[in-house]
C-alpha cells in the first residue's frame, strides 16, 4: 500500500457490523428442549467511516442501537459479526486508545475529583510516577473550569461538575478517539447548554476525534461535523449521513439562523418524528 | 434524621436516667425477696463492680484472676480467631462472589454449616487439637468466618458494573481493578459482615470458655460455682461494656469506608 498524500484511511473504520442479542441460556430453556436460537438483533449490517478529527453525532430514535454501537466501539461488547478497526488495528477489547464518557457520570464514588482522574493516569500508563499523574490530573480538570472542586467527592458536586470530572477523565488518558454516550442526558436544560458550550470550546482547542450518541438534534448540529441518522431497531442500520459546513469556531446562534443547518433540522426532524410515530404506533 | 423533638443533649438525659430507674427497681426486687434469697441487688452489685475495677489485673493462680485480666485472655482470643475468620472470609467471598464455580462450590457448605451453634464445634476441636486454647480460637473463627464470607459475596455480586466498565475501558489490569476498583466499592458491605462477625464472636467466647478453663466465661462459670451471683452481674456489665466498644470500633471503621453518605 503506498502512502500517498491524498489517500488516506480513516481512523475509525465499522465494516459490516451486526450485533445480536442471545438471552442467556437458562437451564430451564435448555432442558424443555426448544431451542430458541433467534436473538434480538440490535444492529445489521452496519458500515461507517469516521475521519480523523472530526465531531461526528450518532443520532436516532430511542432503542435503535446507537448505544450498542458506541459500546462495540468502546470495546466493551463484541459485535456478532463484522469488525471495527481504529487505524487499521482491530478493537478487541476495551483500552486508553478510546476514551469514554458515560451518561451517568460514573465516578468512583470513593475517590475525589482529582483522585478519579488520578486513577484513570495511572491505568493507562501504569509508569506514571504519582506526581506527574496528579500535576496532569489538575491540568485537565482546570481546562473543565474544576480547578475549586478537585478535592470534592462526586456526592459534594452536582451533575454537571461530575460529568466535567468524566469528560475529564477521558481526556486525561490522552484518547485517540472519545467516545461520548449521551453525556448530556441526565442534566437539566440550562446544565446541559453550559455542558455543551464546554465541549464545544474544548473540542476546538483539542481536536480529537469525537463520537457522540445522542437523541438531541440541537446537540448533534451544535457540536458535529457530520450527523450519522440510524434507524429504528430491531435490525438498526445507517440510514442517512449528513455532512454539516465546518464552521468553527461555532456560536449556538448557528442552528437557527444558518440555511443549511436549518435544512438538516427539518430533515432530522421529520425523520425521526417518523421513526418515533413507527415505534409508538406498532 | 430527625427521630422526635428530643433533641441530642436531652437524649443523653434520658438514657442516663432511665439507667438510674433501672437500677432502682432492680435494687427494690432484690430486697423485697422477689426473684429469690439472697438475690444481689443493684448497688451491692455496683460495690462489686467497683472493687473488681479498681485492681483488674490481678492474678493469684487460675482460679483467681483479676477481671482485666480474664478479659484480657477472652479478647486475646476473639482477636486471633476473628483476624483468622477475616483474613479467609474477604479472599474466599471476593472469589465466591466473582466466579460461580466457586459459590456453586462452596454454597453447599456455607448453607450447611451457617445455622450449626457454635458450642457443637467445641468437641471436634477439642478432639483434633487436644488444647483449649486452640479450641476456643477455632470455635470463633468457625463460628465469625460467616457472616463477613457472605456479605463480601454478595457484595461483589452487587456491585455494579459500570465501575469495572470503566476501569477496563481505561486500560486498568485485572489486578488494579480487583484492588482499586472491587476492594473498595464492596468495602463496605465487608465491615457490615464484620460488625456482625464480631458481634457473633463475642457472643460465642463467652458460652465456649465455660469449658475451657479461663477467660471471662470461665470467670462466671467459677463465680457460679461459688455460688456469687453479684459478681456474675459485675462479669456481665464488663462483657455488655466490652462488646459495645468492640461494636463501636467497627462501627467507626465503616463510617471511614462509606462512600454514599
Amino acid at each position: 500500500m503506498t502512502s500517498s498524500k491524498d489517500y488516506r484511511e480513516a481512523q475509525l473504520r465499522i465494516e459490516n457490523v451486526s450485533k445480536v442479542f442471545t438471552p442467556e441460556p437458562s437451564l430451564l430453556r435448555s432442558m424443555s428442549g426448544r431451542r430458541s436460537t433467534a436473538g434480538y438483533i440490535a444492529l445489521e449490517d452496519v458500515n461507517l467511516r469516521i475521519e480523523d478529527n472530526t465531531f461526528v453525532s450518532i443520532i436516532g430514535p430511542s432503542g435503535c442501537g446507537k448505544s450498542t454501537l458506541l459500546n462495540l466501539m468502546a470495546g466493551l461488547d463484541e459485535p456478532s459479526s463484522g469488525q471495527i478497526l481504529l487505524d487499521g488495528i482491530r478493537i478487541r477489547g476495551p483500552g486508553p486508545d478510546r476514551g469514554v464518557v458515560f451518561q451517568n457520570y460514573v465516578l468512583m464514588p470513593w475517590l475525589t475529583a482529582l483522585e478519579n482522574v488520578i486513577y484513570a493516569i495511572q491505568s493507562a500508563q501504569p509508569s506514571t510516577s504519582k506526581g506527574s499523574a496528579k500535576e496532569q490530573a489538575r491540568e485537565y480538570l482546570s481546562m473543565v473550569d474544576l480547578d475549586k472542586a478537585m478535592g470534592r467527592y462526586p456526592r459534594e458536586m452536582s451533575g454537571g461538575m461530575k460529568q466535567r470530572v468524566a469528560i475529564a477523565r477521558a481526556l486525561s488518558i490522552k484518547p485517540k478517539i472519545l467516545l461520548m454516550d449521551e453525556p448530556f442526558g441526565a442534566l437539566d436544560a440550562l446544565t446541559r447548554s453550559y455542558l455543551q458550550e464546554e465541549v464545544l470550546q474544548l473540542w476546538e482547542k483539542q481536536r480529537v476525534t469525537v463520537v457522540l450518541v445522542t437523541h438531541s438534534i440541537d446537540e448533534a448540529l451544535l457540536l458535529s461535523d457530520q450527523i450519522v441518522l440510524m434507524s429504528r431497531g430491531p435490525n438498526a442500520k445507517i440510514s442517512d449521513l449528513i455532512n454539516l459546513p465546518r464552521i468553527r469556531p461555532r456560536k449556538r446562534s448557528i442552528i437557527e439562523t444558518h440555511p443549511d443547518f436549518l435544512a438538516v433540522k427539518q430533515r432530522l426532524e421529520e425523520h425521526l418524528l417518523k421513526e418515533t410515530r413507527a415505534i409508538e404506533e406498532t | 434524621m430527625n427521630k422526635s423533638s428530643l433533641s441530642k443533649p436531652m437524649g443523653l438525659v434520658v438514657s442516663i436516667v432511665s439507667v438510674i430507674i433501672a437500677l432502682i427497681i432492680w435494687q427494690i426486687l432484690a430486697k423485697q425477696g422477689l426473684m429469690g434469697k439472697n438475690f444481689p441487688g443493684s448497688i451491692e452489685t455496683l460495690k462489686e463492680l467497683q472493687w473488681w475495677l479498681s485492681d483488674p489485673f490481678f492474678n493469684n493462680g487460675p482460679n483467681d484472676l483479676g477481671i482485666g485480666t480474664n478479659l484480657l485472655i477472652s479478647l486475646r482470643r476473639v482477636m486471633i480467631g476473628y483476624g483468622l475468620s477475616i483474613l479467609v472470609a474477604v479472599p474466599l467471598g471476593l472469589l465466591i462472589g466473582v466466579s460461580r464455580l466457586a459459590s456453586s462450590s462452596a454454597n453447599p457448605f456455607i448453607q450447611l454449616l451457617k445455622p450449626v451453634s457454635p458450642l457443637a464445634w467445641l468437641p471436634i476441636g477439642l478432639f483434633v487439637f487436644r488444647d483449649s486454647e486452640l479450641t476456643g480460637i477455632f470455635v470463633i473463627f468457625i463460628s465469625s468466618v460467616w457472616p463477613t464470607l457472605i456479605s463480601t459475596a454478595f457484595g461483589v455480586q452487587t456491585i455494579n458494573p459500570d465501575y469495572i466498565r470503566v476501569s477496563r475501558s481505561l486500560g486498568a489490569s485485572q489486578l488494579r481493578t480487583i484492588t482499586k476498583v472491587v476492594l473498595p466499592a464492596v468495602m463496605p458491605n465487608i465491615l457490615a459482615g464484620m460488625r456482625i462477625s464480631m458481634g457473633i464472636a463475642w457472643l460465642v467466647i463467652v458460652a465456649a470458655e465455660m469449658l475451657l478453663g479461663s477467660g471471662i466465661g470461665y470467670f462466671i462459670w467459677n463465680e457460679w460455682n461459688n455460688l456469687s451471683l453479684p459478681n456474675i452481674f459485675v462479669a456481665i456489665i464488663v462483657i455488655g461494656l466490652t462488646g459495645i466498644v468492640l461494636d463501636q470500633l467497627i462501627g467507626a471503621l465503616q463510617k471511614r469506608f462509606d462512600y454514599q453518605v
